[in-house]
């Protein structure tokens, strides 16, 4: 009987500090959006306050028309693809090799990779603003595509040294024993089975480098080639000033994040917990 | 690893050949050569984006460099006129409560996050969803909703707790104003930083057997007591971990603070990458610029290694 009731009252609780924390995390997009549908005159005169009234999507129509979201759009999505795609190769042979293979300076560089990734981006952009600068890729996105992988690739290949380890090595024994190069051995046993990996990995470095700000915004000088993360935080010191604007923009940066994280929300949860930290 | 192994005598020519490559293979290990093709990507890049450029900043910041000059060596002056400075030293400090307060309320949050998503409850990974979005949506995002809730004018906050709650009389500039100012980026980082922890704690409370809170169960412990004594023992190298990595990333933090704030007002919320920043871009003067981004260097470095032969550990079990 104790017990039982021990347990309800567990339960209540769980509950209640559960949907404490989600309306805190939630409200604040709930914020964006409702904002995002809201003429300058509701917001003026606070009516409609949570929930607009007529919806309005002049915001998203001006924002594209007006501004150069578009523009910056494009760049984000492209910056984000390529520094992705270079990232996960780089990192999924580099991470096979540090996890699995035999040779002279393994250690060193699996620790090398790992102070990498912990070296804070604060103290390196303006020494990688003068060096992109000296090659000629300052103001350019192939300089911050060039610039993304210091952070992306030291992440993808810590995330996927603990996946490869936790791959059974006698599986890959089996297929050199029955004829495979170590290479082969590598393409067609372990790199299927860790797709899953793979795709995590990917996926957070797609997100790091969608959300990158520092290095953008350091290295962009021209309007025209900023990301999204800068694009939008310009509106906060630039002539056009609207929330509502800016609120759609916001939305509108979210999405691709969200969607990749929805659809692939346990690989990523798994992927973090499976290859991030584990102690 | 291989211990390097002197090569054998050399007999015939074809001999030499295999020798050689036996030998090289002594030497260099096995799997050498899909090895160093594997790992030479790696390497160049972080030659080139972070052993070089970071070679490069310690060397900058032992100069006078002004933007389009060529840099001056003046050796550690730059750090020494830092130390005296009462705007740097303020940055510091502002650096420091910014960093322990939001890592501080990011653990407690976080353990109360793993705490509620491991008891019973229905829709378990839509809830660790839920509570995970905060640290997969764009920073600069969350610091512009920020921005805009804590509005002092039209700000939500403000017309909850004045028109909807009762709670204040009037509204409060919440980033303008230097009393709430730093409070109020903190929360912020809080907001976005304590899933990231939650979800480490969470790994690491799954990992613990179940037989030890039976047993603990069983000799009479309270939930209090199992928690003091079965969990957090369970969950303590991932603590150290989360903490001190979350310790380099929010002491590093820029985005948040500079959206929010801009370091304002007053320099009330000044903090080392922002002071950076505005040195290096504002006031032009790259070499001090650097030297503010160098300063705790040795604290930086020693946290880094410490994290990191904690992470190599966690990896070896």
């Amino acid at each position: 009987m104790k017990g039982r009731g021990s347990a309800t009252i567990e339960k209540t609780l769980s509950y209640a500090v559960l949907g404490a924390l989600a309306i805190g995390v939630l409200f604040p997009f709930y914020w964006m959006t409702i904002t995002s549908f809201k003429t300058e005159e509701q917001m003026r005169s606070i009516v409609s306050m949570f929930w607009p009234k007529p919806f309005a999507v002049e915001n998203y129509q001006q924002l594209l028309a007006k501004t150069e979201f578009a523009a910056w759009y494009g760049n984000s999505v492209f910056v984000a693809v390529s520094s992705t795609l270079l990232a996960t190769a780089v990192g999924t042979i580099g991470a096979y090799a540090l996890a699995r293979l035999k040779f002279l300076g393994r250690g060193f560089m699996a620790s090398a990779t790992l102070i990498t990734y912990l070296v804070p981006p604060s103290i390196l952009f303006i020494p990688l603003y003068k060096q992109m600068q000296g090659l000629g890729m300052a103001n350019s996105l192939s300089g911050l595509i060039a610039a993304y992988p210091s952070f992306t690739v030291p992440f993808v290949t810590w995330l996927l040294m603990g996946y490869f380890e936790s791959i059974p090595e006698e599986l890959e024994e089996a297929a050199m024993i029955d004829g495979a190069t170590r290479f082969g051995a590598f393409y067609r046993v372990v790199l299927p089975l860790s797709a899953p990996g793979v795709l995590a990995a990917g996926l957070y470095a797609f997100t790091q480098a969608w959300n990158e700000f520092l290095y953008a915004l350091v290295f962009i000088t021209d309007g025209k080639l900023r990301t999204l993360p800068v694009g939008l935080a310009s509106f906060i010191t630039g002539d056009v000033y609207g929330w509502g604007y800016l609120m759609s923009g916001a939305v509108l940066t979210t999405l691709p994040v969200i969607a990749a994280y929805i659809y692939l929300q346990k690989y990523m949860v798994e992927g973090l917990t499976a290859g991030g930290v584990k102690g | 690893m291989s211990v390097p192994v002197p090569a054998a005598s050399l007999p015939s020519k074809a001999a030499v050949n295999v020798g050689l490559g036996v030998g090289l293979k002594r030497v260099l290990g096995p799997d050498y050569r899909m090895g160093f093709i594997f790992v030479t990507p790696i390497a160049l890049l972080v030659l080139s984006l972070v052993a070089y450029p970071f070679c490069y900043a310690i060397y900058l910041s032992l100069t006078h460099k002004l933007v389009g000059m060529p840099p001056v060596f003046v050796g550690f002056e730059n750090y020494i006129r830092l130390t005296w400075d009462g705007f740097f030293q303020r940055a510091v400090v502002n650096s420091f409560i910014f960093t322990f307060g939001s890592v501080f309320f990011k653990l407690i949050l976080g353990v109360v996050m793993a705490l509620v998503l491991t008891s019973p409850i229905r829709w378990r990974s839509f809830w660790t969803g839920v509570l995970l979005i905060p640290w997969v949506a764009p920073t600069v995002v969350s610091a512009l909703n920020f921005l805009w809730i804590f509005d002092g004018s039209l700000g939500v906050l403000n017309y909850l707790l004045v028109r909807v709650f009762g709670i204040l009389p009037q509204g409060v500039g919440w980033l303008s104003e230097p009393g709430t100012a730093m409070a109020s980026v903190v929360a912020v980082n809080i907001w976005r930083g304590f899933p990231f922890f939650g979800i480490s704690f969470l790994a690491g409370m799954k990992g613990i057997p179940a037989e030890l809170y039976e047993a603990a169960a069983v000799d009479g412990a309270s939930v209090l007591q199992r928690f003091r004594h079965v969990t957090l023992p369970g969950i303590r190298n991932i603590m150290i971990i989360v903490v001190l990595l979350s310790t380099i990333w929010t002491f590093n933090d820029f985005q948040i603070v500079y959206i929010l704030t801009k370091g304002g007002p007053g320099g009330t919320t000044m903090v080392m990458p922002v002071l950076t920043y505005e040195t290096a871009f504002g006031a032009q003067r790259l070499g001090e610029a650097i030297a503010v981004a160098l300063y705790l260097l040795p604290a930086l470095a020693v946290t880094i290694m410490v994290l990191a032969r904690y992470m190599r550990k966690g990896r070896r079990r």
